[in-house]
């Protein structure tokens, strides 16, 4: 029987703990362990995972000190990547520990692992609630733990229980206790925003306090908190700027500041108020993250006019010194600041090249990259060779050294420098952007353009970017379209590009453009048959968008070829002609219907083109010399703008909308076309109507919009003008000052062109003809150069009046929001409304984080009960059912305003104050027509 | 959100503290390929000649620094202001150095929780709570007392 009042083993561990003496693993020698295990990952994943067992078994022991324990090596495991969200239940019980030392360390665990588990935080509430009771002196640690712990797991429904003790808190006597509830409290808004809204006024009262570091601490929240939605923290800003004004701590100035920009975002008169402030701060301050913070508030805050050149001017300036310094750091974000003021004029960092320059060649690649974006704003006709070589410099050396001459030592080294593909893609954009640039404004040598693309064309196809080839394509296609004078020397790099393997290997999607080219233009080609040969004969296929432009290309080659000698070599002509029904006849089983369709076409077409070569003995067949070119040439191809066609329809769209034509009228034009259809000319004359119709149309609507009549005179204009277009090709004659037998180029290949498509596609000639007056239109935007102004102007002008529509209406809800927003600040009650109101609006902040807002809406009602003013209560009551409405998505009619709500925030806030003025109905129709 | 997430590892890319303001960062993916990526990308970099700020997601950017063989960063959103959090980490490692007394990495490696301590005095939920440093060593050294 003496067994039973023996000591057991664990009985006797658990006596001599009290006394500091452990059986157990301490963390000290779970982390030496790790230490002396590390020389193989077998060895050392056999230790962790023995470890860990340990540490379950150990977890679960009754004793509180071993768990705690266990739990603290859990920790330090789980920084090795062990999920311990098993052990969320001991570290519960750990945390509820009454030892300072065991809590702190369990709620250590629970900042680390319950994020994983939110369940778990359910039963953490009361535990928390408890922990949160400030009372006696020893709780200011304890309390201050809680409020570290809290602030990194809390979820929604912890933040709604928790947030009424936290705003006890901040009543507190303790300054400590008061800058940590309101830190916490952040992260209580962020899950529950209801409780800004209900506590603004108690919360916003911590900006005054007497402590710096809860003024400090205040401040931050609050800057963070606008960042998602400013607008109710706009009533703030007297009191901030008073804060600005006399604080001399850097760092809560660095918070204002930030908080600022947020500010001025949406409240446009802060912005004059403000401006003054900071420009004297930047002069007094020797920080330069102040310094910092000050420009980047003037930028970021949209408090720099775009014809602001003087402030601009002191900004860049400093900056322009940011970025000479040895801190990459500096140079790096004064860079990004660079760009921004860029953005907001380009003229204002115009002057700036040789900065960028240097820039360009800095050791850090994201300081490079970042000054490449830059070159857009600098770049002119002089510097633009220049610019273009040092950016080609960087893509031949693949491992730049560079030459750094530190300002502090004495001599200069050099460092090796990895360029990322990313940024050769990046330079090679920027290359072709800023050569491109408005038209190639800049450009003044094309022989040095074709130079350029030749060298990034090879340089690109050893890129990962496919999309590359497109764009370079591009370039070379609108040479070819844009500048007849260079047409001869661009062809020639055209076939030095497809007959480069490497590119027509890696980089095929050039050769579109190249390959649409050389047949459109191959009347300038003496040889076509080598270049046929050259094309066609290849070991592997093209890629199919490549097989598409080919097929008519190639027909085009053929046909100019054939027509240009004099004595033609019909031997060579029937060799060639064999070679190409074979290349084609292989693609007349393409599953890409186009393809296939184009080369059964061209098959065929050819076929008789042989037979009737055969049947021919002297000179070339009819078929030859008149049908084949008559394929390709019903008129000379013209740049049109991106997307022009798309525009027009849009217009086409918003004319749908009213009826243009009376009554009568249209009853006139069914007659007339029944009519037609009798005659049966139907197709022609209904097109030539449709035409009409077009013109009526827009003459309708301009009159519509009272638009001045210059535009009607350009309308009126636009019939003569096409037919000019038609005949001669004027822009072209303006084009290059250079030849004049240039013009007689032009005019003999005007007889000899067309798209692909209208080789193809015939019929839809007659149903281009809309568009056809709107490549007239858009020549206007596309067109190169001087002379032809007078005539282009009139036909730029056809475009804008769309433009002009829309802004107008733009324009007409602008002018009325000024006023509301006077109105708004004239009356103080107001304004706390709007605090109030619009955050509940923005349920935003709940849309910003981690949980469904309509989580935050079925909440919500619960707590109506508890907030104080009746009337309040009421105002809350109604916006709720609102926003019930909209989270369900009902856009009812009667809720106009509310839908423009979602989409245009800071229209909303204003449109609702008008509803609640009772503003007349008027102005609510005038938002109704925003909205659309 | 402010600070989305603190971390710091050695040179090797061993993880020694690591703490998640942001829950929704952290649930797109998998903190440890996260640290991973972080880990390749902030190693690769030159940290003699190259800034301190990397872009790392469309979401957020890396401040970091490295004190010897520890790297310090921070992950903030694209919007904020790197220098800022820059400073916010110097001072970080300097409250550390006060505290531990010319700190090491074995000093964090062995009290990390002691470590932890000192973050939570000085960031709760992501957002910089104090910034002098004597009220946070003393504050600290209050903390320290109780074990």
């Amino acid at each position: 029987m003496t067994s039973l009042y023996a000591p057991r083993m664990e009985d006797a561990k658990g006596r001599l703990r009290p006394f500091g003496i452990f059986f157990e693993k301490t963390l000290k020698d779970l982390i030496k362990g790790i230490r002396t295990n590390n020389t193989t990952p077998e060895k050392l994943q056999n230790f962790l995972t023995q470890a860990l067992s340990e540490c379950r078994e150990e977890a679960a022991s009754t004793d509180l000190n071993m768990k705690t324990n266990a739990v603290l090596k859990l920790t330090y495991l789980e920084m090795y990547g062990f999920d311990m969200s098993w052990a969320n239940f001991h570290i519960l019980e750990v945390m509820s520990s009454n030892k300072l030392q065991q809590k702190r360390v369990g709620y250590l665990a629970a900042s680390q692992s319950f994020y994983k588990d939110p369940e778990i935080l359910m039963l953490a509430t009361n535990l928390m609630r408890k922990d949160l009771k400030y009372g006696g002196n020893h709780d200011v640690v304890k309390v201050g733990i809680a409020l570290s712990g809290l602030s990194t797991i809390v979820t929604s429904s912890l933040a709604m229980d928790i947030c009424d003790d936290l705003f006890v808190m901040l009543t507190s006597s303790r300054a400590y206790i008061r800058k940590k509830a309101i830190a916490a409290l952040f992260k209580v808004f962020l899950q529950y925003p209801e409780a800004l809204r209900d506590n603004f006024d108690k919360f916003v009262s911590k900006l005054e306090d007497d402590d710096t570091s809860v003024v400090s601490a205040a401040v931050s929240v609050v800057c963070e908190l606008s960042k998602m939605n400013p607008a109710p923290f706009v009533v703030l800003s007297p009191l901030l700027y008073g804060i600005l004004v006399s604080i001399s701590n850097n760092w809560i100035i660095i918070r204002l500041l930030k908080l600022f920009t947020n500010l001025s975002k949406v409240e446009p008169k802060l912005r004059p108020k403000l401006l003054p402030k900071i420009l004297e701060l930047m002069d007094s301050t020797v920080a330069t993250s102040v310094l910092y913070e000050s420009i980047n508030c003037i930028v970021k805050g949209n408090i720099l006019d775009k014809d602001d050149y003087d402030t601009a001017m002191i900004c860049l300036d400093r900056l322009h010194a940011f970025c000479d310094s040895s801190d990459p750091n500096l140079r790096y974000i004064s860079c990004v600041l660079f760009y921004k003021i860029g953005k907001i004029n380009t003229d204002f960092i115009s002057k700036f090249d040789k900065l960028v320059f240097r820039l360009l060649n800095d050791v850090d690649v994201s300081i490079r990259s970042k000054a490449v974006e830059l070159i857009e704003g600098i770049v002119n006709g002089n510097n633009l060779k220049n610019l273009v070589t040092t950016l080609l410099k960087q893509f031949v050396n693949e491992d730049v050294v560079l030459l750094q001459s530190d300002s502090t030592g004495i001599e200069s080294r050099e460092i090796p420098i990895v360029i990322p593909e990313s940024y050769k893609v990046k330079l090679v954009h920027t290359i072709i952007r800023i050569c491109s640039m408005d038209n190639f404004i800049h450009m003044t040598d094309f022989e040095w353009f074709n130079a350029v693309l030749w060298d990034i064309s090879v340089l690109a196809s050893d890129l990962p970017d496919k999309a590359l080839g497109f764009k370079i394509g591009e370039q070379l296609r609108n040479i070819m379209v844009k500048v007849p004078s260079m047409r001869d020397s661009t062809l020639s790099t055209i076939i030095k590009v497809i007959s480069y393997g490497n590119i027509s290997n890696n980089l095929p999607s050039l050769l579109k453009d190249c390959f649409w080219s050389l047949g459109e233009f191959s009347n300038h080609i003496d040889n076509g048959d080598d270049l046929l040969e050259l094309m066609i004969n290849r070991e592997h296929l093209y890629p199919p968008e490549i097989q598409k432009v080919i097929i008519p290309a190639i027909l085009k080659v053929f046909t100019n070829w054939c027509n240009s000698a004099p004595n033609p070599n019909i031997e060579r002509i029937e060799f060639i002609l064999n070679g190409l029904l074979k290349y084609f006849e292989s693609f007349t089983y393409s599953k890409y219907f186009d393809i296939q369709e184009r080369a059964v076409e061209s098959v065929e077409l050819l076929k008789l083109v042989l037979e009737a070569l055969k049947e021919d003995d002297e000179g070339l067949p009819l078929l030859i010399t008149d049908v084949l070119p008559s394929l390709f040439n019903s008129y000379e191809l013209k740049p049109i703008s991106h997307g022009t066609q798309q525009k027009l329809q849009n217009t086409l769209t918003v004319d749908c909308q009213t009826p243009f034509l009376t009554e009568a009228e249209f009853q006139a034009i069914l007659d007339q076309e029944e009519s037609n259809i009798d005659d049966g000319s139907y197709s022609d004359k209904s097109l030539a109507l449709d035409d009409e119709d077009y013109y009526e149309n827009e003459d309708t609507r301009n009159e519509r919009h009272s638009i001045s009549s210059a535009f009607k005179e350009a309308e009126t204009e636009s019939d003569p003008f096409m037919k000019e277009e038609k005949e001669s090709n004027p822009f072209y004659l303006a084009d290059e000052n250079e030849e004049k037998n240039n013009v007689a180029d032009l005019l003999d290949f005007t007889d000899s062109k067309n798209t692909p498509e209208s080789s193809v596609f015939i019929s839809l000639t007659k149903h281009d003809s809309p568009q056809k007056t709107n490549e007239s239109i858009s020549k206007g935007e596309k067109k190169k150069k001087k002379k032809k102004s007078t005539t282009k102007v009139k036909k730029r002008v056809e475009i804008i009046p769309d433009e002009i529509v829309t802004d107008n209406e733009l324009l007409a809800t602008q002018q009325s929001n000024p006023n509301l927003i006077t109105s708004n600040n004239s009356s103080s009650t107001i304004n706390s409304y709007k605090g109030k109101i619009n955050l509940k609006t923005n349920t935003k902040l709940a849309n910003f984080d981690f949980f469904k807002r309509n989580d935050t809406d079925s909440l919500s009602p619960s707590n109506i009960d508890a907030e104080a003013g009746v009337e309040d209560q009421i105002e809350l009551e109604k916006l709720r059912s609102r926003f019930g409405n909209q989270s369900l998505g009902h856009t009812q009619a009667g809720e106009g305003e509310e839908v423009i709500v979602i989409k245009k925030k800071k229209k909303s806030a204003k449109k609702k104050k008008t509803s609640r003025k009772k503003k007349n109905a008027v102005e609510e129709g005038d938002s109704a027509i925003g909205s659309l | 959100m402010a600070i989305q997430f603190i971390l710091c590892f050695n040179k090797q890319g061993v993880v020694r503290l690591v703490r998640w303001f942001d829950i929704c960062q952290v649930d797109s993916q998998k903190p440890q390929d996260m640290i991973v990526q972080i880990y390749r990308l902030i190693s690769s970099r030159d940290h003699k000649h190259q800034s301190n700020f990397v872009e790392f997601s469309d979401s957020t950017k890396l401040v970091y620094k490295r004190y010897a063989g520890l790297y310090f960063v921070m992950g903030i959103d694209l919007q904020d202001e790197e220098p800022i959090y820059l400073s916010h980490i110097h001072l970080f490692v300097e409250v550390l150095d006060a505290f531990f007394g010319n700190v090491c990495e074995l000093d964090i490696v062995f009290s990390f929780y002691r470590a932890y301590m000192v973050m939570d005095e000085m960031f709760i939920g992501g957002e910089v709570q104090e910034i002098s440093k004597e009220v946070l060593l003393e504050r600290l050294s209050i903390l320290d007392r109780l074990n």
